[in-house]
């Protein structure tokens, strides 16, 4: 434990019940576990992978987590072909040639005596590498969390979607917190580590090595409790009874066979139309008419149609 | 603690949660951050550590469940032996803290704990949570009645040590004591259900039972009567142990030995030929499956990036090289990506080889799960497509309704070829494999290798898997013989074993 805990021992990382009380302060109100984990990885200074289906906030869990332990959220959107050079670090080319162009007559007010090639070769070694220092050296998301001495929080964001190798590259930052640039050497995290979170909606397996440096997060669908406390942090205007029976039908969507399931933003989204077209009670003909703020599918939307007064029903009753 | 959290992570091994060394250092020191005091709270912290998949995170529960259980124990503790208890040495398994020392003990003192009145089998399996109220009630009468009665007896009345222990009515020592003598003769190695019996008895006895029963018989041979009534105290107490102990067996059998014995079956499943397997073991071999077809597609999965050497990509090297002047620095290649397979099977649903039907659908279906590109046909004669049949329903129905459709009549290849030429042939193209499941065995009808021909000059690869053994191959009516000259391999595939090994080439070679 050689570099120090991300966590101030005064702020709101002291237990999992003040990081979730702080969560929730920000909107963002999630399960036991959630808390749990995040101050885990405050503490043990782990990145985190969170899995899950799409759209239950777990790219929202790295922005809120920042917001609350007030760090600035370094974010690097994966895909295939991401490559070192728009990761971690890339020379500054332009500033190297114009640079050049620049010392020229300085570099022959060095070299001008020399009188062989090996001289000046000689010469030119006394003055190190200056073009492949760090002030020619760009950074990018990975490096740039590295170098931020009050901490920061970094989002790999949908890691299945790099290519396997970016993957390896990874593994260095992950564990040790460290980047080797051959030109310059090791660099090491400058002061407090980042709080890193991947993020996975599990297009292909992620590799066991880095499962194995992680800790593993996943985020189910909420359960009818926990969603209906989510639309109330996140869309307060709305009543306690439409609230009630929008979550209930979202539940029973969920449970049919749809090709793309609800999520919660899709809830939340729904909730806004609702609040927005003035509606009190769910009826079956406003929900046809927004169904497809839920489902982003025409033929999901064929099979729930014919069912949908049925599903109001029940929920209306419920 | 360190003990008890590595006997956890060999029982979640059993469970195939795949646990690494640097996961049980982790495990270590979440447990440091968290403490044992919290119980939901570990357990989160603990699967987040510990369990690094949805699937695995199910076992995890499970398994968690299972191993640290919530018992009577605690709240019996709490109410009589408060005060002993914070004082008692405790073993290395129930230091769990000072201020609340077995609420999560290990299974071990957890189980122990498991007060025995009554609850017999059931009890040891799949509760976690505290035990319903009636339980308790009953445990509680049992308990105030003996207390009455041990009021008369105290702890030196009876001569023998267990005897002793027992009339102390003292839960956290006989707890430990099982729990210490369990460990002794190795219970985690427990293997198979009737070994608990035997268990439990040579548990009883290194807690000193053979003493007991001695005294036991000399006190009721005795004429004084105080004498005949401690003796019947101790013989309800050591009737009660020894349901305590069988619940703790059972406890561990079901944690340890369960998922063993699984492995073993499964093991044997997975090298046995397809036809023996008996029906009873659908569900087994249903879950070998999936579990086959996962792992192939996780090996598989990754897009591999293969650089072609030795091509210049000109075009993005001058692109890429704009920024350095347009003097050539960096270099481009040209790389390709493999892609996944599209893969076209046919099926033989006929009664010659219904047994291995049965199997050939099971991982048809498991591998349409997970790869898209894959589109089945069943025949018998007549060939139909049941891609769509697998999309809707589940594997039972799916299989059900095709041997239903398409599993009468004989076998007739030429006939399924026809119409495989017909409904499919134009969609083959030269990144497809065509995989045929059949014996080949065409009732002396015309066998029309002219057919299997045209099909695999337009695939890239045409393979024939073979349920028989290569012996039995060109016997009767089998045609693999001359079947075989057309295809691009031809296995025999009458295991699970083979038949994993058969689709792992596939998906490497094809792309």
């Amino acid at each position: 434990m050689s570099l120090p805990s991300i966590a101030n021992p005064t702020d709101c990382t002291q237990s999992v019940e003040t990081i979730g009380q702080a969560l929730r302060s920000h909107g963002y109100i999630g399960s036991d576990r959630i808390a749990t984990v995040v101050y885990l990885a405050c503490h043990l200074r782990k990145p985190v992978l969170v899995e899950g289906p799409p759209g239950v906030g777990k790219t929202e869990l790295a922005r809120i987590t920042a917001r609350m332990l007030d760090l600035p959220l370094i974010r690097l959107q994966c895909y295939e072909g991401l490559d070192e050079a728009k990761a971690l670090y890339e020379w500054k080319y332009g500033k190297q040639l114009l640079y050049i162009q620049m010392l020229k007559e300085k570099l022959d007010d060095v070299l001008g005596s020399a009188s062989t090639l090996r001289e000046s070769v000689e010469r030119l070694h006394r003055h190190d590498d200056i073009f492949f220092s760090e002030d020619f050296l760009e950074p990018r998301p990975l490096l740039k969390a590295l170098r931020e001495t009050n901490g920061s929080v970094l989002l790999l964001d949908e890691i299945d979607k790099s290519d396997e190798a970016f993957e390896s590259l990874l593994l260095e930052m992950l564990a040790d917190y460290q980047i080797t640039i051959p030109e310059i050497g090791t660099i090491k995290a400058s002061g407090r580590p980042p709080v890193v979170f991947l993020t996975s909606n599990n297009t292909r397996e992620i590799s066991d090595a880095l499962k194995r440096r992680c800790l593993h997060l996943y985020i189910p669908f909420p359960d009818a409790r926990l969603e209906q406390q989510i639309i109330e942090a996140q869309v307060p205007e709305i009543g306690a009874e439409l609230r009630r029976q929008l979550v209930d039908f979202v539940q029973a969507l969920r449970e049919m066979d749809l090709r793309k399931t609800p999520a919660i933003s899709e809830t939340i989204d729904w909730a806004r139309t609702l609040v927005l077209l003035n509606i009190s009670a769910l009826d079956a003909r406003w929900a046809a008419d927004t169904l497809n703020v839920l489902l982003k599918f025409q033929d999901d939307i064929d099979r729930v149609e014919p069912q949908l007064s049925t599903l109001i029903r029940r929920v209306a009753g419920a | 603690m360190e003990a008890t959290l590595t006997r956890f992570v060999r029982a979640l091994r059993m469970a195939n949660v795949r646990v690494s060394t640097a996961e049980t250092l982790d495990a270590l020191r979440v447990v440091e951050l968290v403490g044992w005091g919290d119980r939901e709270q570990l357990k989160h912290a603990l699967a987040a550590a510990l369990a690094k998949s949805a699937y695995e995170v199910d076992a995890f529960e499970t398994c968690f469940e299972r191993f640290f259980r919530f018992d009577t124990f605690t709240a019996d503790h709490s109410i009589d032996n408060a005060t002993e208890s914070d004082t008692t040495p405790a073993s290395d398994d129930a230091q769990t803290g000072p201020e609340n020392p077995p609420a999560v003990g290990d299974g071990a003192a957890g189980a122990g704990g498991a007060q025995a009145n009554g609850t017999g089998g059931g009890a040891g399996s799949e509760s976690g949570g505290p035990p319903p109220d009636r339980e308790y009630d009953l445990h509680a009468l049992d308990r105030s009645a003996l207390a009455k009665s041990a009021v008369d007896f105290d702890a030196g009345s009876a001569t023998s040590p267990l005897g002793r222990l027992l009339l102390a009515d003292d839960q956290t020592a006989i707890a430990m004591a099982i729990s210490q003598a369990a460990r002794e003769h190795r219970l985690e190695d427990i293997k198979v259900f009737t070994q608990q019996g035997l268990y439990t008895r040579r548990i009883m006895d290194s807690m000193g039972r053979p003493a007991l029963i001695d005294e036991m018989i000399a006190l009721d041979a005795s004429t004084d009567s105080a004498d005949r009534q401690l003796g019947a105290a101790l013989r309800s107490r050591h009737d009660r142990l020894r349901r305590q102990i069988r619940d703790h067996v059972e406890g561990q059998f079901l944690l340890h030995a369960d998922a063993r014995g699984e492995r073993l079956r499964m093991q044997m499943l997975h090298n046995a030929r397809l036809g023996n397997i008996p029906p009873n073991n659908d569900h087994l071999v249903r879950r070998m499956i999936e579990r086959m077809a996962r792992q192939l597609v996780a090996v598989h999965s990754r897009k591999r990036r293969v650089t072609r050497r030795g091509t210049l990509d000109v075009s993005r090297m001058i692109r890429r090289n704009m920024r350095h002047d347009a003097h050539m620095v960096e270099l481009a290649w040209k790389s390709t990506y493999r892609d996944r397979p599209r893969v076209f099977v046919l099926c033989d649903v006929s009664g010659s080889v219904a047994y291995y039907a049965r199997f050939m659908l099971m991982f048809l279906y498991s591998l349409g799960e997970v790869i898209s590109e894959v589109r089945s046909f069943a025949f018998c004669s007549a060939l139909a497509e049941v891609t769509d049949l697998f999309q809707r329903y589940d594997l039972d129905e799916a299989s059900q309704r095709t041997l239903a459709a398409h599993g009468q009549g004989g076998t007739d290849y030429a006939a399924a070829f026809a119409d495989f030429e017909q409904l499919a042939l134009d969609d083959v193209d030269r990144r497809s494999t065509v995989l045929i499941l059949g014996d080949a065995r065409n009732n002396h009808g015309d066998p029309r290798t002219d057919l299997l021909r045209k099909i695999h000059d337009r695939c890239q690869r045409l393979i024939w898997l073979n349920p028989e053994p290569r012996a039995a191959w060109d016997s009767g009516d089998s045609e693999m013989g001359r079947y075989a000259a057309h295809c691009h391999q031809v296995s025999a595939c009458g295991s699970l074993a083979q038949l994993e090994r058969v689709v792992s080439d596939l998906l490497r070679r094809v792309g």
